[in-house]
């Protein structure tokens, strides 16, 4: 039955980007189409007290500007989204900054014009008149009592506080050997997908048309819809150069933008954001700082976990908790321990609004627990890896319930430690390391073992966990749709109800058809474009590796059953054969092939079944028949956060050059469970890829601040983007461990490297300074904080 | 003020009326619909927007338009013929050297010229070289790997053609 699920399949999409045909927003152009650019805040904190276009608009090849009273004027502020869980008071948001600018960067009036270049002349002709005020760059500075507030209607910058506690977390306490303690911090990063926010808006009599390369057409449907009024939205996503998170959320406000641009001028309006732009305000991870507090028995065997999380989440209360609310995700890791406590404060200070990006707290989670599991055997004088092992889940306790009610369907953790350690030979690095220091060779090599899990799939409804007087429900579960069409010719046809942005989604759909249809991959294409108004549409994949996994694999797989048994039945009435016991072998069915089943079932009539609905085509919408029990919060607080649990151990060697402080990784090696692989070639770039991002990540990868709120890192130069001269060559074996829940075995598959390499590289560094008494509590291991670390030491 | 310039582009002779400030990326992208090359960041660092111009590696957006004013460049779009992928795009085809693919056009024109100077490179000179250009998505391994398979294609290639090219010679001695 499996001839291509499980094989390395020739990509579907690699032939269009590689002779320069894939086509992206900034790729397509309407007639009369006006190009618009936006002018953003200098400063970090001010109150707009004016604003003009007067001058702009006289400019030649001008043809409007908006400003904050137009914007107020022509739409309304966006509804609290489901990322904002726990914000007490309503504050109404716009598309772009209304009396008050809180980041530099800050989206405050956008300008239409025949030409880029004219539009960008036009920025420099808006009068803006600006009363800075003095801007909080820190979440201690924020908190403080007297510091400036940025949202007068809180009265304070934090946002929200708030907890989650499960098991007897005291009792734990009471009865540990030992309290180990650490403050850990995880920076201020982003995903830079290389290409920024784009937008094409059209106003019609019809409708509003956006194209727009968001990852969650729906973000941008609603606001749209709702901001502007209008019924009537239409939203195309071509193909996506990059997403990880960062275009869910905050690519909403210039789709507005665009769109209100759109209907002023009654011409279309594309909008592409540039690279300084989207560093900027494009959004950010979020910086958190942990105080953790760990209760352990002496052989290392770990009670329970306190944790006070800080989360700094720039200057918009519209992503408020989700980078606490990820943590519910991966919030025990892969460890046995029953008890634990995580209080949260979510501090708005003048940076960045905070967006998900490859993992959303869920690397910090993993960095607590990984940081803790080393600190605990430095306390206890115990062997690191012996400590982990000793708290794992073991294999016979599948499938297990987390004690905030994740079900880990299938997993087996103690493999997949040890063969990473046989891959990583890590005794010889023990040997290795051990004579360089017995020859005194300045050489400071370290090894980190650290073990993560990648959550995947959705369920909006865990943020109820925190927030569970949430006036309205966010959505449960998850729903999404596919349909697949046999054509009239024989050829088969498939669209999805999520777009893609490099996960191969028509790859592996490809794959998945071709084994339940019975034809070959190379028959079976993806329709095009992702189409709100033709695409089977849900909600659930926001266009993630981890939740394609779950729900657009459903989905296929179901349209695909579906039209099976369709092609069957025609098949069987036409041949005068027992259904039951005809096969189809690429492409023809008992004896008669796809393409004259095409013909009957599209224009004969006369040949058809009685009560045969005629045509060859299939929709499905899947949603996990699995979701239950709590796909709602219990009254413990205890939810289904994701679906399916994949899993993986890493191990880094690095080499640290002490006059330097520069990190060299040696070696970087994952054993990983990815469940039921589709195609292993597609898995191993999404490992790949998020690896090289976690690792860039913790070698110094990120965004600094000044102290007046200035970015000072506009360019991936500046911001520090690792290259193929940093990134190591990454070793990957696959240990796949079917879930017993899913269609086909399958598990998440997309960012789940990002979650534990930044705690991989901080142990490994950490191990490597051990001789010099360094401690490793904050990233990133820039060579500037390393060399401060050593100095300090 | 317009600028009249002439580019050979991919063999073939283009006519425009540029800016003195039109960058030659957007002189491609907007005039000549040649939307393959990418703009990641308009300064130079990511590499998407790469072509040759006269043989050499040039990132399109750090040249103007009027620059290229009678020479010779070769695009994402010049590369393959008839229809059939050119053995560095059918490399990062079966190789997964890609992913969303926006800065694969740019990829695949720095392979292209790491190549035509170093037919056979090592992991290490590919990396050296490909520095020039950034990927959010891969992590490089099968980038890297999709250059070294390049190489051996093109190799192959080339030995088959001075293979059959001597054995031609031969014949025509006989």
């Amino acid at each position: 039955m499996t001839q291509y699920i499980g094989r390395s399949v020739r990509s579907k999409e690699a032939p269009r980007f590689v002779t320069g045909r894939g086509r992206y927003v900034d790729d397509l152009s309407l007639p009369r189409m006006l190009h618009a650019c936006i002018l953003r805040s200098p400063y970090a904190h001010a109150r707009i007290t004016a604003v003009s276009g007067d001058r702009a608009t006289q400019l030649r090849g001008v043809k409007a500007v908006l400003t904050p009273d137009d914007v107020k004027r022509l739409s309304r502020p966006f509804k609290p989204g489901r990322y904002a869980a726990g914000l007490r008071v309503p504050i109404p948001e716009y598309a772009g900054a209304i009396g008050k600018v809180r980041y530099v960067g800050e989206p405050v009036a956008i300008v239409a014009a025949d030409s880029r270049a004219v539009a960008e002349d036009a920025l420099e002709l808006i009068d803006v008149e600006y009363d800075a005020l003095p801007a909080v760059v820190t979440t201690a500075d924020a908190a403080a009592p007297a510091a400036p507030v940025l949202y007068d209607e809180l009265g304070t910058n934090v946002a929200w506080q708030g907890h989650v506690s499960y098991g007897d977390v005291e009792a734990a306490f009471a009865r540990a050997d030992r309290i180990v303690r650490e403050n850990l911090k995880v920076h201020r990063y982003s995903s830079t997908p290389l290409e920024p926010f784009a937008c094409l808006a059209e106003h019609t009599p019809e409708r509003l048309t956006i194209w727009c390369n968001a990852q969650s057409p729906d973000v941008i449907y609603d606001a749209v819809s709702e901001a502007l009024g209008i019924d009537s939205v239409r939203v195309i996503v071509p193909d996506i150069g990059g997403g990880f998170g960062q275009k869910i959320h905050l690519i909403r406000k210039y789709a507005v933008l665009a769109a209100l641009m759109a209907v002023k001028t009654g011409r279309p309006v594309k909008w592409i954001e540039d690279r300084s732009e989207h560093m900027m305000a494009g959004g950010h991870s979020c910086e958190q700082e942990f105080d953790v507090e760990a209760a352990v028995r002496a052989n290392g065997e770990v009670l329970g976990l306190k944790i006070r999380d800080t989360d700094d989440v720039g200057g918009s209360v519209s992503t408020l908790t989700i980078h606490f609310t990820n943590k519910l995700n991966n919030l025990f890791n892969t460890y046995k321990v029953q008890h634990l406590r995580l209080d949260g404060r979510s501090v708005l200070t003048n940076k960045c609004p905070v967006v998900p990006n490859r993992g959303i707290g869920k690397p910090g989670m993993c960095f607590v627990w990984e940081r803790m599991m080393d600190r605990i055997a430095q306390e206890l004088a115990l062997d690191p890896i012996e400590v982990r092992r000793r708290n794992l889940v073991p294999a016979d306790r599948f499938p297990y319930t987390t004690p905030n009610g994740n079900i880990h369907g299938s997993g087996d953790y103690q493999t997949l430690l040890d063969k990473v350690l046989v891959n990583v030979d890590y005794a010889g690095v023990r040997r290795r390391q051990a004579e360089e220091h017995a020859r005194r060779a300045g050489s400071y090599i370290g090894i980190g073992v650290v073990i993560g899990i990648e959550p995947g799939g959705r369920n909006a409804a865990r943020d109820m966990a925190i927030f569970p007087q949430s006036a309205q429900m966010p959505g449960a579960g998850g729903v999404e749709g596919a349909t697949v069409k046999i054509e009239k010719n024989g050829s088969v046809l498939f669209t999805l109800g999520s777009p893609s942005c490099g996960q191969s989604h028509e790859t592996t759909a490809s794959q998945i058809i071709a084994d339940v249809l019975g034809v070959a991959p190379e028959r079976v294409s993806a329709v095009g474009a992702f189409d709100t108004a033709l695409s089977p549409w849900g909600i659930s994949s926001s266009n993630s590796g981890n939740n394609f996994h779950l729900y657009d694999v459903g989905a296929v797989h179901g349209a695909a059953t579906r039209l099976r048994d369709k092609v069957l039945t025609l098949a069987a009435h036409v041949l005068k054969a027992d259904k039951e016991t005809l096969r189809i072998d690429d492409g023809v069915v008992g004896t008669i092939t796809f393409a004259e089943l095409g013909t009957i079932a599209y224009g004969n009539q006369a040949m058809l079944p009685p009560g045969f609905e005629p045509g060859l085509q299939a929709t499905y919408y899947h949603s996990h028949p699995h979701a239950d029990p709590l796909m709602l919060p219990d009254a413990q607080g205890r939810v289904r956060a994701q679906y399916t649990f994949s899993s993986a151990a890493h191990a880094a060697v690095v080499d640290v050059d002490p006059e330097t402080g520069r990190v060299r990784v040696l070696r970087y090696v994952i054993v990983s469970d990815n469940g039921t692989l589709i195609n292993p070639a597609v898995v191993d770039g999404q490992i790949y890829g998020s690896a090289a991002h976690g690792i860039s990540v913790a070698l110094g990868e990120g965004f600094v601040y000044g102290a007046d709120g200035q970015l000072l890192t506009m360019t991936l130069l500046d911001y520090g983007k690792s290259t193929t001269l940093e990134t190591p060559h990454i070793e990957i074996e696959h240990y796949p461990v079917p879930d017993p829940f899913t269609t086909l075995g399958q598990k998440a598959a997309g960012e789940g490297a990002a979650i534990p390499s930044p705690a991989a590289i901080a142990s490994a560094v950490e191990d490597a300074l051990a001789p010099l008494g360094v401690k490793v509590r904050h990233l990133p291991l820039s060579p500037e904080r390393v060399w401060n670390l050593i100095r300090e030491a | 003020m317009k600028h009249s310039i002439q580019v050979k582009v991919n063999g073939e002779v283009c006519e425009g009326e540029v800016e003195a400030r039109t960058l030659l990326v957007h002189f491609l992208r907007d005039q000549l619909g040649l939307t393959g090359t990418h703009v990641g960041c308009v300064v130079g660092e990511c590499g998407a927007c790469s072509v040759l111009v006269d043989g050499a590696l040039v990132k399109s957006c750090l040249m103007l338009a009027v620059q290229a004013h009678e020479r010779d460049l070769v695009t994402i779009e010049g590369l393959a013929r008839d229809g059939a992928l050119q053995p560095i795009q059918e490399a990062f085809v079966s190789r997964f050297g890609l992913q969303c693919g926006f800065c694969t056009p740019g990829f695949v024109m720095a392979s292209h010229a790491l190549l035509l100077r170093n037919p056979n490179p090592t992991d290490e000179q590919i990396r050296q070289d490909l520095s020039s250009n950034l990927c959010m998505c891969t992590g490089y391994v099968q980038i890297v790997e999709a250059v070294k398979d390049a190489a051996s294609r093109l190799r192959s290639r080339q030995g088959h053609e001075d293979g059959s090219a001597t054995k031609g010679t031969k014949a025509a001695k006989q």
